[in-house]
């Protein structure tokens, strides 16, 4: 990198504030989608909105492409360096600054994580509903930027629902207040399409989220079942009877074992289990608690255990939780993926799935948010056996495809970013993506920021897809992974 | 056509009129599929044959069609607890300027493949791309749902039924504030029945609300403090709210403010009539009273006071939007609407100079 841009970074930053050896750059040079890297030609930390927006004002006047990143957790690869360009690495900007009780909104910044806000919040009996599964680790403005969802958002909706307004730098360097829906701002919604479009037409600065009471009761149930069809039709039949519950979420066996293994949750032996929470008026809870329990025997649930206590709830939703980081206790790596299929294909589409488990050899586990049809296909594969890697890329995308036919999506939370792209044309065509490039050629002409991400382009020069491939200096034995 | 700015200039009408069928309903999956001329009152009769419904409830149901209720945005008391358009729109079919269809979200409940642009048209009023479907997600029809209707003596105590109400467990399907020569506040509870009953009996023991008179079941007469109806007679009191400020006279403007900051607000806000919202959300209508200079200097009025958010005119007679803007300032976002403007309608041939863009 031109030492001259590098030195004017550090004018604005700080001679600490920018990182641009090889070495020290390593860490950034993948997200949670640890198979994608690329090495930044510097990593910039601001510590302020200003200093964002004059790290991007000057990125923008000397043509430099950018990337923001949160705590980097995202799982499509969308805090991706671009190569020769600036990561803006945020996790400096982490101060809560105002908590409005009275008017149930709290203000941040991007580097909060999100746990961090219902913390604050917690004492005067409030709460942010978006719960990702990273929800202790992953900041809200990479919320922000994929609009993440939860196992709770098939009742309480997604982070964009949540947010009130932002503060943020747009791609040519000028800092601007949005303020959305939630607050009536008269003209499109801008802000519903900020959040959500991963990074690539602004970098928020500052975020308005609004926060919701706890409701006055929670109670969990984890049913146990002999086959995924009676699990997913128990499903069908709770949203049937007109209720909408905080959250559904089933497992498969595989899933199951590898939970257990993990942080032993108490999970039963048996091929799928479904859990099944409700919130809110005690009246209400208790009463449609007792129609949900008669649906899953009725639909030959073999046990039904419902949740004494807060140990026992928590100690379901860890198992339910920790499902991802536990598939390394059974198999030596996997690739995850993000599916949407229309919740009454849930069952059709995961016994195509079981079948191209069988025919491709690769044990697939499976972990869902039923609710709403979002799959999560846990894909093991072992790395060491040659072609195993390939495979498992081709199987995921299989799956996808299975997803797009019942007329689903690609992804439900996890985000497009650089994983997904090349497969955008098969759920959207020419004319679809062409307006939605309009809509990102008027916000960012240059290209610069976030390059690379949601829209098909070819692969970068001499990247390979596919799952994790162990780098140069790990290899050397000059680092290691954690 | 009341919205907006004047039109600089009218070549032609594009009516969606004729596009008015419900493309699916996927009753199993809790979505539909309609399109943009459709009234919200048909849609929502053919959906209750399965027992849903789209819970959106903008003033004119029989009349407002889903393209013109997602172009403006516009919703109801149902706004307390399931959101505007744009929070259960997810996906859309649009016709843009360059005569091409296009479409952007899906068919599912959870999907954040590619720009969500169904939201971005939400509140375009009609300036970024002609909308000719669009997918929603539903909600199943309650089985049983009452009203609460509260009379406070003054806004004072009205703003503390509102903090009560909000810093308590209740949760109310509409939570409506509406002030006008009386202070009313109306709460409606939807869910199974004993579950209602319930939550009408936790709201009436709330401290704000004691000594305001005991409750009397099955509609209201003159003094009484606070009144629970259900059925018809509950159907009658929203209807009659809903149509209220429009069957009277005056400048309608759109606004919100801060929930919390309801009495100081009003106390500021000196040239107001009338004031019907969503309580909790801090967003509704105000009517204006009085000749064209009262109502641009209330509008005026409203526009500085720091309690008030956005300002917009929803209905005024052209001498009123030829003195203040119909749209208030847009802020920031002005300079970003221009450039989505240009790319998406470079000939600014959609709804020229009505506005916001």
């Amino acid at each position: 990198m031109d030492p001259a841009f590098l030195n004017q970074l550090q004018r604005i930053v700080g001679a600490g504030g920018v990182l641009h050896d090889p070495l020290d750059v390593l860490t950034y040079e993948c997200d949670g989608l640890p198979h994608l890297r690329m090495s930044p030609a510097a990593v910039v930390l601001p510590a302020s909105a200003a200093e964002v927006h004059d790290v991007v004002r000057l990125c923008a006047r000397a043509r430099v492409p950018f990337v923001p990143r949160g705590h980097g957790t995202g799982l499509s690869g969308g805090a991706l360096p671009v190569a020769g360009g600036v990561l803006i690495a945020l996790s400096r900007l982490n101060r809560v600054l105002e908590v409005d009780i009275p008017n149930q909104r709290v203000t941040v910044e991007p580097g909060v994580t999100n746990l961090e806000i219902t913390r604050q919040v917690a004492p005067f009996g409030y709460y942010y509903a978006p719960d990702p599964s990273s929800q202790q680790v992953c900041s809200i403005g990479g919320n922000v930027a994929e609009n993440s969802g939860g196992a709770h958002c098939l009742k309480y909706g997604f982070t964009t629902h949540h947010v009130i307004g932002v503060d943020a730098v747009m791609p040519d360097g000028e800092l601007v207040r949005i303020d959305g829906a939630l607050t009536d701002a008269p003209g499109p919604d801008l802000l519903g399409l900020i959040v959500g479009s991963e990074g690539t037409l602004a970098i928020v600065t500052s975020i308005t989220v609004r926060i919701l009471r706890r409701p006055e009761t929670v109670q969990t149930l984890l049913a146990a079942f002999d086959t995924i069809d009676a699990g997913g039709a128990a499903v069908s039949e709770i949203i049937g009877a007109g209720i909408i519950p905080a959250a559904v979420e089933m497992m498969d066996a595989l899933a199951i074992r590898a939970a257990e293994a993990a942080v032993h949750p108490g999970f039963p032996e048996t091929d799928t289990v479904l859990i099944v929470e409700l919130d809110g008026p005690a009246a209400e809870v208790e009463a449609l608690f007792e129609i949900v329990k008669d649906i899953c025997r009725r639909c030959k649930a073999t046990s039904i255990e419902v949740a004494a206590d807060e140990a026992q709830r928590m100690r379901i939703w860890r198992g339910r939780k920790a499902a991802f980081a536990a598939m390394g206790r059974v198999s030596p790596n996997y690739y995850v993926q993000d599916g949407v299929v229309p919740r009454t294909k849930l069952p059709e589409v995961l016994n195509r799935i079981r079948d191209l488990e069988r025919r491709s050899g690769l044990p697939i586990g499976n972990v869902f948010h039923a609710g709403d049809g979002n799959l999560h296909p846990l894909i093991c594969y072992d790395e060491r056996i040659p072609g195993q890697s390939d495979k498992a890329v081709e199987v995921a995308a299989e799956i996808l495809s299975y997803c797009i036919d019942a007329g689903g999506s690609l992804t439900g939370e996890h985000g497009i970013g650089a994983d997904k792209n090349t497969y955008m044309p098969q759920m959207f065509s020419a004319a679809d993506l062409a307006l939605m490039q309009r809509v990102r050629n008027a916000l960012d002409p240059l290209g610069l920021c976030n390059p690379g991400k949601i829209f098909p382009t070819p692969r970068l020069c001499g990247e390979v897809p596919g799952p994790y491939r162990a780098h140069p200096v790990e290899k050397a034995g000059l680092a290691e992974r954690m | 056509m009341d919205w907006g700015r004047a039109p600089q200039r009218v070549d032609a009408i594009l009516s969606t009129r004729r596009l008015n069928r419900l493309l699916a309903h996927a009753h199993g999956d809790l979505t539909a599929t309609i399109e943009a001329g459709a009234t919200l009152a048909e849609v929502n009769a053919t959906l209750a044959r399965r027992g849903q419904c789209l819970p959106l409830d903008p003033p004119f149901a029989d009349r407002a069609t889903i393209g013109g209720i997602l172009a403006t945005n516009d919703s109801g008391p149902l706004r307390h607890r399931f959101g505007t358009p744009r929070d259960l729109v997810i996906g859309v079919q649009l016709a843009t300027t360059d005569g091409t269809l296009a479409k952007a979200g899906g068919q599912v409940v959870k999907n954040v493949a590619g720009y969500d642009l169904s939201k971005l048209v939400c509140g375009s009023f009609g300036s970024l791309a002609a909308i000719v479907s669009a997918t929603f997600k539903l909600t199943p029809l309650p089985r049983a749902s009452k009203t609460i209707v509260v009379e406070a003596p003054d806004v004072e105590t009205l703003g503390q039924i509102v903090r009560d109400v909000m810093s308590s467990q209740l949760e109310p399907i509409a939570f409506d504030i509406h002030v006008s020569d009386v202070a009313r506040l109306l709460l409606r509870f939807a869910s199974l029945p004993n579950v209602v009953d319930a939550q009408i009996e936790q709201t009436l023991a709330l401290a704000a609300l004691k000594g305001l008179g005991a409750p009397k079941r099955q509609g209201r007469d003159g003094g009484c403090a606070t009144a629970v109806t259900e059925d018809d007679a509950e159907r009658a009191v929203w209807e009659e709210r809903s149509r209220r400020m429009w069957d009277s006279p005056g400048a309608i403007v759109r606004a919100s403010w801060m929930p919390a900051d309801l009495p100081a607000a009003l106390k500021g806000a000196t040239r107001v009539t009338e004031l019907a919202g969503r309580a909790a959300v801090g967003a509704g209508l105000i009517r204006i009273d009085g000749d064209v200079r009262t109502q641009a200097a209330a509008v005026e009025q409203l526009r500085h006071s720091t309690s008030f958010r956005h300002v917009v005119i929803v209905r005024g007679s052209d001498e009123l939007k030829s003195i203040v803007d119909v749209w208030g300032p847009l802020g920031d976002r002005e300079r970003l609407f221009a450039s989505l403007k240009h790319a998406l309608d470079p000939n600014g041939i959609l709804n020229a100079g009505r506005g916001p863009l």
